[in-house]
């Protein structure tokens, strides 16, 4: 009876919508309520397969974290998942076991995405406001000038364009802003890496004012293929662990370089780009090195470390076909850490086409405005 | 005209908000930070307060909530430009929540301001 089917279906999400949105406590206990013996009853009558109706909590637990950004993940599927859970209760294992795999997998891409927005858009936030303050004081003074001035000043004209420019950069910096807050679902690109190294070292120097960073490449440019500001979180992650394991002072080396040596290419095709984060920090004891990629595995006190990065660049760089390699010094004056990632080159007659476009679209921009 | 005290930790911004009041007729007191804030408004008992939110020492969210803890309805107008850990969407939304009157986001235009301190005063 898919007629009915689809009802029950979507009585099912509408109650789920019911329960994120009740006004009180009372009323959302009672649509909780209603959605178990709805569920239940769908259940055992077969209305609402399994699968259909962890697909509908997977939706609904989609939608509402992003309607509401602010509402801790973590309430959100306790919330939402209550019902489920009662309902399992009554079902089997395997059903219960399925369940698991599927909220442990919309998890960790949440926290993933949320970990991103916490390294790109810390950075972007420090910046921003610090911009936004500056920015106000040009704005506010320039305005004061302005109307001190009567007409015939010339300098009144001169002012009014320092207003009109800074007003453009307010917005530039809540464009940029909201640049770092979705750049997700975006497809795979052609990326150079040597520009993508670039942005990431301009943010880090913004924020951390003792620490050097010497940018080198072997190679004129190295296109890669990913999504846009994946490169940029990869970068972005290591130099912080970078910067933390040598207390905010020192000198961070990036290198990158085509390789082809054996042990790089394992697993990732005939020519590859690899990429060296060097610093002189403490260092990793072997100990810890078999953990460092484990989601939140930290050495660092509360509050300064989730134990995310590392396990976010592992994966991101496993979904470019890439590996990452650690080698790491705890001793003598010759202490520090070397990550070395190691990415698929872009074909080269591809990559002639794509730069070629990019040019193209670069000029007609150009042209335009 | 209104007797307005302004908190924020940044000089520059005092002395543009400032401006901004003078020129408007307005008499204004100011304070670089919460504790400040809290002292300066017992003794002058401003009609507003426009407070930053994110300073060191105190909080300009610890002062409004404090405010408000004492039932003082003395009109807020909470501004910020965001910060190192929190967005400035989020961190005005909140301020309303603990009990400002009107928000404006960092930076603002002058008629910006004198649009959310009628709004604060209404
Ligand atoms: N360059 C490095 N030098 C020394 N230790 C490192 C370095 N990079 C990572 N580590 C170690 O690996 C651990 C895990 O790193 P990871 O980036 O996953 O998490 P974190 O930096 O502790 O927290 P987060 O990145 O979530 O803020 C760190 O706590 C640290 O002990
Ligand atoms: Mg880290």
């Amino acid at each position: 009876m898919p007629g009915l089917h689809v009802t029950t279906e979507q009585r099912y999400s509408t109650l789920l919508q019911q329960v994120i949105f009740a006004p009180n406590l009372n009323a959302r206990e009672e649509f909780l309520a209603e959605a178990f013996e709805l569920g239940r009853g769908a259940l055992s009558q077969d209305a609402i397969p399994p699968d259909e109706l962890v697909a509908i909590h997977h939706n609904a637990i989609l939608c509402f974290s992003q309607k509401n950004p602010d509402m801790k993940l973590c309430d959100v599927v306790d919330l939402l998942t209550l019902p489920l859970i009662e309902m399992s209760m009554a079902y089997g294992m395997s059903f219960r076991e399925q369940l698991e795999k599927q909220y442990r997998a919309l998890l960790d891409k949440r926290l993933q995405e949320s970990h991103r927005l916490e390294a790109v858009g810390t950075l972007a936030a420090g910046i921003a406001h610090e911009f936004n303050n500056l920015l106000c004081s040009i704005i506010g003074f320039s305005e004061l000038a302005f109307e001190g001035l009567s007409d015939e000043e010339p300098a009144k004209e001169s002012i009014q364009q320092v207003l009109v420019a800074s007003l453009r950069a307010r917005d530039l910096v809540s464009t940029m802003l909201q640049l770092a807050r979705k750049n997700s679902g975006l497809p795979s690109e052609e990326i150079d890496l040597i520009s993508e190294i670039n942005s990431v070292i301009k943010l880090v120097d913004v924020r951390e004012k003792k620490l050097e960073i010497n940018f080198s490449s072997g190679v004129p440019n190295a296109f890669i293929t990913a999504k846009p500001g994946q490169i940029q979180q990869i970068i972005l992650n290591l130099c912080i662990n970078a910067a933390d394991a040598m207390e905010h002072c020192g000198t961070i080396d990036i290198n990158i370089e085509s390789t082809t040596s054996d042990e790089c290419l394992t697993g990732v095709g005939e020519s590859a780009i690899c990429i060296t984060i060097s610093d002189q920090g403490t260092g990793i004891p072997p100990e810890v090195q078999e953990q460092i990629f484990n989601p939140f595995f930290t050495t660092k006190e509360p509050g300064k470390g989730t134990g995310l990065g590392l396990s976010v660049v592992h994966r991101m760089v496993e979904d470019l076909g890439g590996r990452i390699l650690v080698e790491s010094r705890t001793t003598g004056g010759n202490n520090g850490t070397d990550f070395r990632i190691i990415l698929p080159f872009v074909d080269k007659d591809k990559r002639g086409t794509s730069c070629q476009k990019k040019c193209s679209l670069y000029k007609a921009h150009n042209h335009g405005g | 005209m209104a007797h307005i005290l302004v908190i924020d930790d940044e000089f520059q911004i005092r002395q543009l908000v400032t401006r901004m009041l003078e020129t408007d007729g307005h008499m204004v007191t100011t304070a670089s930070n919460g504790a400040e804030g809290l002292r300066l408004f017992q003794q002058e008992r401003p009609d507003l307060i426009i407070t930053d939110l994110i300073m060191p020492e105190l909080e300009g969210l610890e002062v409004i909530n404090r405010i408000k803890k004492n039932n003082d309805n003395v009109p807020i107008l909470a501004m910020s430009g965001g910060g190192h850990h929190c967005r400035r969407d989020v961190i005005l939304h909140v301020s309303e929540l603990f009990g400002a009157k009107a928000v404006l986001p960092k930076p603002f235009t002058r008629s910006e301001l004198m649009q959310a301190i009628v709004v604060a005063l209404s």
